[in-house]
């Protein structure tokens, strides 16, 4: 029983953390109908833009991540005006092509300057631990656990209960009617692009002081999981995503505690792709259904 | 009199395949004008156009004499007062009823007033108050086809394009529609419809275009034109 909350909390601190980039993802596929694959190296380009400006002391958390905030929407914005832009509304392969060369140029870029290897990152959250009931966790769990909650639910307050947000959902369901009772859908797309950017940002600074170290390929583990966990939720609910995002945390750390952890990522797929089997619009359904 | 709105030599196509060839027609202040034509025959290329949502091949659309729409986006062209009720009502079927009527204000800066139309409409459609907090996609047929007009209205338009509002609804709510057609002119709004209901459009319009495969092929007072032997066969079923 111990070991079952153990793991249980273990896989949703991982998984908050496959929820906010998987986020990112489905708000640009939902709102742009792009697949943004330079959405895991922006977040990577957060992780070392806060590593840069990481300073000792007890502000130093927070310098770091709003460096990571600012760097990786700089590069979304970025990547909105030059790539996005303008191969979007032709063909889905376009940006998809575009934005794949422009995560080849970020991440061999980044490899370039700090080399192939992970670099380790300064000790932003002092190394302790906290005992919460039957389960122990370290407090960098807690603070990544804590800033990507926080980053949900600030999403989560922007799509539901904002104007912005309201004509955010409008463009997914039905961009031409949205435009036509006024809404600037160029507008809305970058605004939306440099959220997903900021948001992945702020996560993969929490994410290098949870790990203590960052890497130039880090990007491709959590693009991968996190395209996926788009998938098997479906675009129809942005909250989907998380929902599915935090589950495959958990069943990762089950088959990890329980099994192997070599297999965990095999059983993780293995779940998702099951899933979609029997639910090809997703779990939550899709916009086409 | 100037006219709210001029359409001259409208050529769209979709890809290589012309929609609408040269059609040009006008609507001035105050009035209901239909344009009638059998599926395919390119009306709601004309709306889409006219909305900036497609980008003719030439032609001409100015609003108030001064405007040339073709220039501008669809959200600049909202801001001048144009407003649309889509065919198949086109409702954001996964917001709620409030939403998609708080969205028929989206281009208002004013809050309070845009809670204020909110209201009136309310008070016009109780059934639609009572499901204010449903998404939109679970109501029926009829009550769609309310939010689609109560969310145009809430926009405040001069010009109101309509597009098939009857298409799809049960004879009783056919009625109901082409009623509030007629109280939303009374209000002031001109009313540039497109139907395939072209008893009812006659009753309700002064003026009406008959367009075939992408041209304008007629076009003058609905009783003229309800009396013409063409629409008396193809769309009156042959009886007066």
């Amino acid at each position: 029983m111990g070991l079952l909350l153990q793991q249980i909390a273990n896989g949703l601190i991982i998984g908050s953390t496959y929820a906010v980039v998987a986020l990112g993802f489905s708000l640009a596929f939902t709102v742009l109908r792009v697949i943004n694959f330079a959405h895991p190296d922006i977040f990577m380009v957060g992780m070392f833009a806060g590593l840069v400006f990481a300073l000792p002391g007890p502000w130093g958390l927070l310098v770091a991540l709003a460096a990571g905030m600012l760097g990786a929407a700089a590069v979304g914005w970025a990547l909105e005006r030059t790539v996005i832009s303008p191969l979007r509304g032709r063909d889905v392969l376009m940006t998809l092509i575009g934005t794949l060369g422009v995560a080849i140029m970020l991440e061999n870029g980044m490899a370039l300057i700090v080399g192939p290897d992970p670099v380790s990152y300064p000790n932003l959250v002092p190394r302790q631990f906290v005992d919460v009931g039957p389960v122990t966790l370290t407090l960098r769990q807690v603070v990544n656990f804590a800033i990507c909650l926080m980053l949900l639910a600030l999403v989560s307050f922007y799509v539901r209960a904002t104007k912005f947000g309201r004509a955010t959902r409008a463009i997914a369901e039905r961009p031409d009617v949205a435009a036509a009772f006024g809404v600037d859908v160029g507008l809305v797309c970058q605004v939306t692009i440099v959220i997903a950017s900021a948001m992945a940002g702020v996560a993969a600074v929490s994410v290098g002081a949870l790990y203590g170290s960052a890497h130039a390929f880090v990007g491709l583990l959590y693009g991968l999981k996190a395209f996926t966990c788009m998938l098997v939720a479906g675009d129809r609910y942005f909250e989907g995503v998380m929902v599915v995002a935090l589950g495959l945390g958990i069943i990762e750390a089950l088959v990890t505690g329980y099994l192997s952890s070599s297999l965990r990522d095999a059983v993780a797929f293995f779940v998702l792709i099951g899933v979609l089997l029997f639910r090809p619009n997703g779990l939550f359904g899709s916009y086409a259904a | 009199m100037t006219p709210l709105l001029s359409v001259s030599e409208l050529a769209v196509s979709y890809g290589a395949v012309p929609a609408v060839k040269g059609a040009s027609l006008e609507i001035f202040p105050g009035e209901v004008r239909v344009i009638l034509g059998a599926n395919g025959a390119g009306k709601t290329t004309i709306i889409k156009t006219v909305l900036g949502l497609l980008r003719p091949r030439g032609g001409e659309v100015r609003y108030n004499g001064e405007h040339n729409l073709l220039r501008l986006k669809p959200h600049q062209i909202r801001r001048l007062g144009l407003a649309w009720v889509p065919e198949g009502r086109q409702l954001w079927n996964t917001l709620t009823v409030i939403d998609n009527l708080r969205m028929g204000g989206f281009a208002e800066s004013d809050r309070k007033a845009v809670d204020r139309r909110v209201d009136e409409m309310f008070e016009r459609f109780p059934r639609l108050r009572e499901r204010r907090d449903q998404v939109a996609g679970s109501l029926s047929g009829g009550e769609q086809q309310m939010v689609a007009i109560a969310r145009a209205l809430i926009a405040a338009p001069k010009l109101l394009l309509m597009d098939e509002p009857s298409l799809g609804l049960a004879p009783i709510v056919v009625r109901d529609v082409f009623r509030l057609v007629r109280d939303i002119n009374a209000m002031g709004i001109s009313i540039l419809m497109v139907e395939q209901n072209a008893r009812q459009a006659l009753r309700v319009a002064s003026w009406a275009y008959l367009l075939e495969v992408g041209a304008i092929v007629d076009g003058g007072p609905a009783d003229d034109i309800a009396s013409h032997s063409r629409v008396q066969a193809v769309f009156l079923g042959g009886e007066a």
